[in-house]
């Protein structure tokens, strides 16, 4: 092919792929009845909304915010713990490197697949019919969550782990238990630590959406105040989970930082 | 004197069907310095992992000590692999923890297992690990992390490592060829020194011909998994290192 063949060949490339997008839009906008104008006309609404209703934020309700605040704090916090340490033995299984067979390997990978495409928002909903709304419904949600993605992340710390060193300690003659303890371990356990804050951080951010369809802490506050009015309150508390967010955030930095 | 090691129709197929060792057979006596020559892929690696099993045989007999080691179960196979020290191309240490603990996992093979996996080791066991590391002078290096050394030194905790096994037999796996020519020299000096003072029998693969003369009292060479050369340094003549190495 010459370059003017190629040349054509490439611009009526461009030109149907701009076609299909923009004919894809214009079906979209007539289906959902989007439009600019109606969008933009929202917008002195949203502003009246955010500076009239919301603010000043309600410093008051700071000692009423503290127990929900201290609530999504440990949510977090026993749900990463609980769920580092399932991942942790779930992982065994499901990394290629130390199974103790290719179909639990399946298997384990598998379920950790079911955990993880499941939003934490719909396992809330499932979970709240037998466990009630609350912070124990949102705790078992972010558990099984966590689990699903830590698994995940620790099988995949455990086939990156270098076998020379696994060699090396097999040809001095050690145990498997050892071979653990002091050449698997000292590999895994920084990926361990790494991911399991990270996990922290994502459970402290969604901790507040899944408050929201009832799984207590901040989110349930503020769902709460939303439904009673109270935007001076919600925005207080609003104010407190973005606090949290920063904090944990800026805590689990400086810790992985320091580990790695 | 018996033979400390027995190689005997050693083979190896690896699962994808190549064939990296056939028939290999020879004898080892306590005290030799035994280099095994030969090309890349020639087979020498897996012939040094076949002794200890870190691969599998397929068929043959190897005898370590008067032991057989293909008949033994996991429990004696650890036995007698504590007792064979095994040095490695990329070192092999375990880069996070210190240097002093990459040498006592050279005695894992004599603790209890749990005691072992969570590092409990006597202060004896600390102290003698502190003398071999004297011995390959690293003494000042001790509690700093392995990862931090420069390559030469790491490969002396290499050496140290399995010098705390108190082996009978030293099965060195390329243990220069990472390293520039100065170092090399000064790591062919600490094992063959070591391997002598301790009376430690040793097999070394190496590279390069020139090292194996300088220090081997016997020459193995080896080409397509096949023994093609079994004799003392001084019969290794350049038509032979030609037919080794094509």
């Amino acid at each position: 092919m010459d370059w003017q063949s190629y040349q054509r060949k490439k611009r009526r490339y461009t030109v149907l792929l701009l076609a299909g997008l923009t004919g894809i839009t214009v079906l979209s906008i007539n289906t959902t009845g989007f439009s600019m104008a109606r969008a933009g006309a929202g917008l002195g609404e949203i502003l009246r909304f955010i500076l009239v209703d919301m603010l000043p934020p309600d410093w008051g309700s700071i000692s009423r915010l503290l127990q929900p605040t201290l609530d999504t704090l440990y949510m977090s916090v026993v749900a990463m713990g609980t769920s580092a340490l399932v991942s942790f033995i779930l992982a065994f299984f499901a990394a290629g490197a130390t199974t103790p067979h290719p179909l639990l390997q399946v298997i384990a990978r598998a379920f950790a697949t079911l955990l993880r495409t499941i939003p934490d928002m719909v396992w809330v909903l499932l979970i709240v019919p037998a466990y009630g709304l609350g912070v124990m419904a949102g705790t078992i949600a972010l558990f099984i969550a966590g689990v699903g993605l830590l698994t995940r992340a620790f099988a995949e710390a455990l086939d990156e782990i270098d076998m020379g060193q696994v060699e090396a300690l097999k040809a001095a003659g050690s145990s498997w238990l050892q071979i653990m303890g002091r050449a698997v371990m000292p590999q895994f356990w920084p990926e361990l630590l790494s991911w399991s804050l990270f996990n922290l951080d994502t459970n402290v951010r969604s901790s507040a959406i899944i408050g929201m369809v009832g799984g207590g802490g901040l989110g349930f506050a503020i769902q709460a105040g939303i439904k009673l009015f109270q935007f001076e309150e919600v925005t207080m508390a609003i104010l407190m989970t973005v606090v949290l967010f920063v904090g944990i955030e800026f805590l689990t930095t400086v810790l992985r930082r320091n580990i790695i | 004197m018996s033979p400390i090691l027995t190689v005997q129709g050693l083979k190896k197929v690896y699962n994808d069907g190549t064939t990296a060792l056939q028939g290999v057979d020879f004898t080892v006596q306590p005290g030799e310095f035994l280099a095994i020559i030969g090309p890349s892929g020639a087979g020498k690696s897996t012939l040094m992992r076949c002794i200890n099993r870190l691969v599998e045989p397929s068929a043959g007999k190897v005898h370590f000590n008067g032991a057989d080691v293909l008949k033994a179960n996991q429990r004696q196979l650890r036995l007698l692999r504590r007792e064979m020290g095994m040095i490695f191309q990329s070192f092999n240490l375990i880069p996070r923890v210190t240097v002093l603990d990459n040498v006592l996992n050279g005695r894992l093979g004599y603790m209890n297992s749990v005691k072992g996996a969570i590092g409990l080791f006597p202060q004896q066991e600390i102290e003698a690990a502190m003398r071999i590391l004297a011995r390959v002078g690293l003494s000042d290096q001790a509690f700093k992390r392995a990862s931090e050394l420069s390559g030469g030194q790491q490969q002396r905790v290499g050496i140290a490592r399995a010098l705390a096994q108190n082996p009978k037999l030293i099965l060195a796996d390329e243990p220069i060829a990472s390293l520039d020519p100065v170092t090399s020299e000064s790591i062919m000096n600490y094992i063959y020194r070591i391997c002598r003072e301790d009376g430690i029998t040793c097999l070394i693969n190496l590279h390069q011909v020139e090292f194996a003369k300088q220090y081997a009292t016997r020459i193995i060479g080896i080409r397509a998994g096949h023994i093609v050369f079994d004799g003392a340094a001084e019969q290794l003549t350049p038509a032979i290192i030609q037919q080794i190495y094509h």
